[in-house]
């Protein structure tokens, strides 16, 4: 399989020992390992398949040489000790993204830690306070280096095992690809930078384009779907199952089954669903992703083996995840402050229909603003001496309600915490779910609120990552 | 009601073009899935007599470079008639002029989404300037300016 522990870690070839374009069965059980939970990663250039054997390879940018980067299972509630080696030739640092780690682990350039220079390596250290599905990723140069593929799966394991048969982690990505299999040149420009980002045209499965998923009948499963594109939406739908939605960007939800059965997951977003495999023995099943008018495809296959599940038949009690230590914010006294997404193309005025951005560039730090927060924009990856748009008091409850005043959706990314989705264009947001990442549709206004506890400069960003090196980036202060 | 509608402005189009441009030109265009001034511009074409394929596509980037499209110049979708390239809102007597002119190039192109534009709403703060570019080598240059 490839798989080989260090501490409670598991690093899994995931599809690199695959058959064909199918993937390897789901995690074993948990892993008993010692109590620091320590693990080194080496972000560096190599090779992979993405369109499986046979197809021309494409040069990318790895950790430890698979893409997606090594699968990590954490504990929750135990130290973690990650050592991250800078194999590239250019700077980098890792986020961990939706853990609640100290800011100095946040991975923000400048911001949070100096970048890791080619060659250099830097200790990160946290105990992960929630369980649930997380990933990481680089934050320095990040729509090259995500673009290239320094993205990873993480999850934190649950204190008691979640009753399910089997636990999946589905990232998908996202590549534009020359014919010769090579990445296309260039990640973004004016046009795309101002539209929908740069997204690309095979969209892959724990690396690998049109990804099956053996699957036994009356088996239930845990699919964690993590969405690791640069730019891209999507949205899923199982065909002929219900997947039951538990949780959001990692963070238990009320169960509930989405109306319309769809999926939707913007750039660095999460939901895990519970999936009874009510299909027929022998059967393949289709994925489908609609999310762009017209350009429906094929995400992923599940085929079921020719055997019922060897686990007979059993009462199928609802899988209830237990809950994440997250601070209640107190509605009543909670400072209220409002986030105003500006710019991009047919914006609704101003010179190239950038709309109504009217504000300005951060000086020094570089590259072409097309996108802003509050008449502000940021762009690039973050970098020291950042000025934080807003400061709360360490401790106090906080009501943000995002404004989208474009054209375009946005995936909105708050650094350090999570926090819970109160309504959406007036109408109240069901099922309990907090997140960390929240993705607004043109127009959207979301009301977001989270207690202020973890001290530190917290990037706020759209994860469309041509948006953020454009000027959709923000720092919130904890003090 | 809109048929009628459209006759007429076909027909009042045909009593000023060259006999052989009359019947509708056919046209492919690739847009981005999400940009809603594409399709304002499409049914600008059609009122102007083009017969208009809509293709989404997430990909206007490649299409556009391989069109011979600058990449600081591009406009938002791209438009292929009669083995031209027509990128951005091209107003649609320019992209006539190309066609009756027949230059040695490989297209032109209205940078960016500027108010104003077909498609666009709002007025135009400046004249639109429309760019031709070609595959081999030549700089871009102005083609037309409306
Ligand atoms: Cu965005």
């Amino acid at each position: 399989m490839g798989d080989f522990d260090i501490g409670a870690v598991t690093r899994r070839g995931f599809l690199a020992s695959g058959v064909g374009a199918t993937f390897a069965a789901g995690a074993p059980a948990r892993a008993e390992g010692r109590s620091l939970q320590s693990l080194t990663l080496t972000a560096a250039a190599s090779r992979a398949m993405l369109r499986g054997p046979g197809e021309p390879d494409t040069g990318l940018w790895t950790y430890d040489g698979v893409e997606p980067g090594p699968l990590i299972r954490l504990r929750q509630g135990r130290p973690a000790r990650i050592e991250v080696n800078n194999g590239l030739p250019e700077e980098t640092t890792v986020h961990w993204h939706g853990v609640r780690v100290p800011n100095a682990m946040d991975g923000v350039p400048g911001l949070t830690q100096p970048p890791i220079p080619p060659g250099g390596r830097f200790t990160y250290e946290f105990t992960p306070p929630d369980a649930g599905t997380f990933w990481y990723h680089s934050h320095d140069d990040g729509l090259v280096q995500i673009g290239r593929g320094l993205v990873g799966p993480l999850i934190v394991e649950e204190a008691t095992a979640v009753a399910v048969d089997r636990d999946l982690p589905w990232m998908f990505g996202d590549w534009r690809l020359r014919a010769d299999g090579e990445l296309a040149a260039g990640f973004g420009n004016m046009m795309e930078d101002a539209m929908a980002g740069h997204v690309g045209g095979l969209v892959t499965l724990n690396g690998r384009a049109e990804a099956v998923q053996p699957v036994r009948a009356g088996e239930r499963v845990r699919i964690r779907l993590i969405n690791g594109a640069l730019a891209r939406m999507m949205a899923l739908r199982f065909e002929g199952h219900r997947p039951l939605v538990v949780a959001f960007d990692g963070q238990p939800c009320e169960p509930f089954e989405p109306a319309d059965g769809r999926l939707t997951l913007g750039p660095a977003m999460r939901i895990d669903v519970v999936l009874d495999m009510t299909g027929t023995t022998g059967r393949r099943y289709r994925v489908v992703d609609d999310f762009y008018d017209g350009l429906a495809y094929v995400a992923a296959t599940l085929a079921y083996s020719p055997e019922v599940a060897t686990s007979p038949a059993r009462p199928r009690e609802p899988v209830v995840l237990p809950p994440n230590p997250l601070p209640a914010p107190d509605l009543a006294s909670a400072e209220r402050r409002d986030i105003v997404i500006q710019g991009g193309m047919m914006g609704g005025g101003g010179m190239m229909g950038l709309g109504g951005m009217g504000g300005k560039a951060t000086p020094g730090l570089g590259g072409g603003a097309v996108w802003a927060i509050n008449g502000m924009s940021m762009t690039g990856d973050g970098a020291a001496g950042m000025a934080p748009l807003m400061t709360f008091k360490r401790g106090r409850s906080v009501v943000l309600t995002l404004k989208n005043r474009t054209a375009w959706w946005h995936p909105m990314h708050l650094h350090g915490h999570s926090f819970r989705v109160l309504t959406r264009n007036g109408v109240a947001v069901p099922h309990r779910q907090w997140q960390d990442t929240v993705l607004l549709a043109p127009r959207d206004a979301v009301e977001c609120a989270f207690v202020a506890d973890n001290p530190g400069d917290w990037m706020l960003h759209c994860h469309v990552m041509n948006h953020q090196v454009s000027g959709l980036m923000t720092v919130l202060r904890v003090a | 009601m809109m048929k009628s509608i459209r006759t007429a402005a076909t027909l009042a189009f045909a009593a000023f073009a060259p006999a052989a441009l009359a019947a509708p030109t056919h046209a492919i265009l690739w847009k981005n899935p999400q940009c809603s001034c594409c399709e304002a511009y499409a049914a600008y074409m059609k009122a102007h007599g083009f017969d208009i394929a809509l293709k989404p596509t997430n990909d206007l980037t490649q299409i556009s470079a391989k069109a011979g499209v600058p990449a600081d110049m591009e406009g938002c979708h791209t438009m292929f008639i009669d083995g031209y390239a027509f990128d951005g809102l091209v107003p649609a007597d320019i992209v006539r002029k190309v066609l009756a002119e027949r230059p040695q190039i490989a297209g032109v192109t209205l940078p960016g989404m500027p108010t104003g534009a077909p498609g666009m709403p709002g007025t135009k703060a400046g004249p639109l300037k429309i760019y031709a570019f070609t595959k081999d080598g030549r700089p871009p240059f102005v083609y037309a300016v409306e």
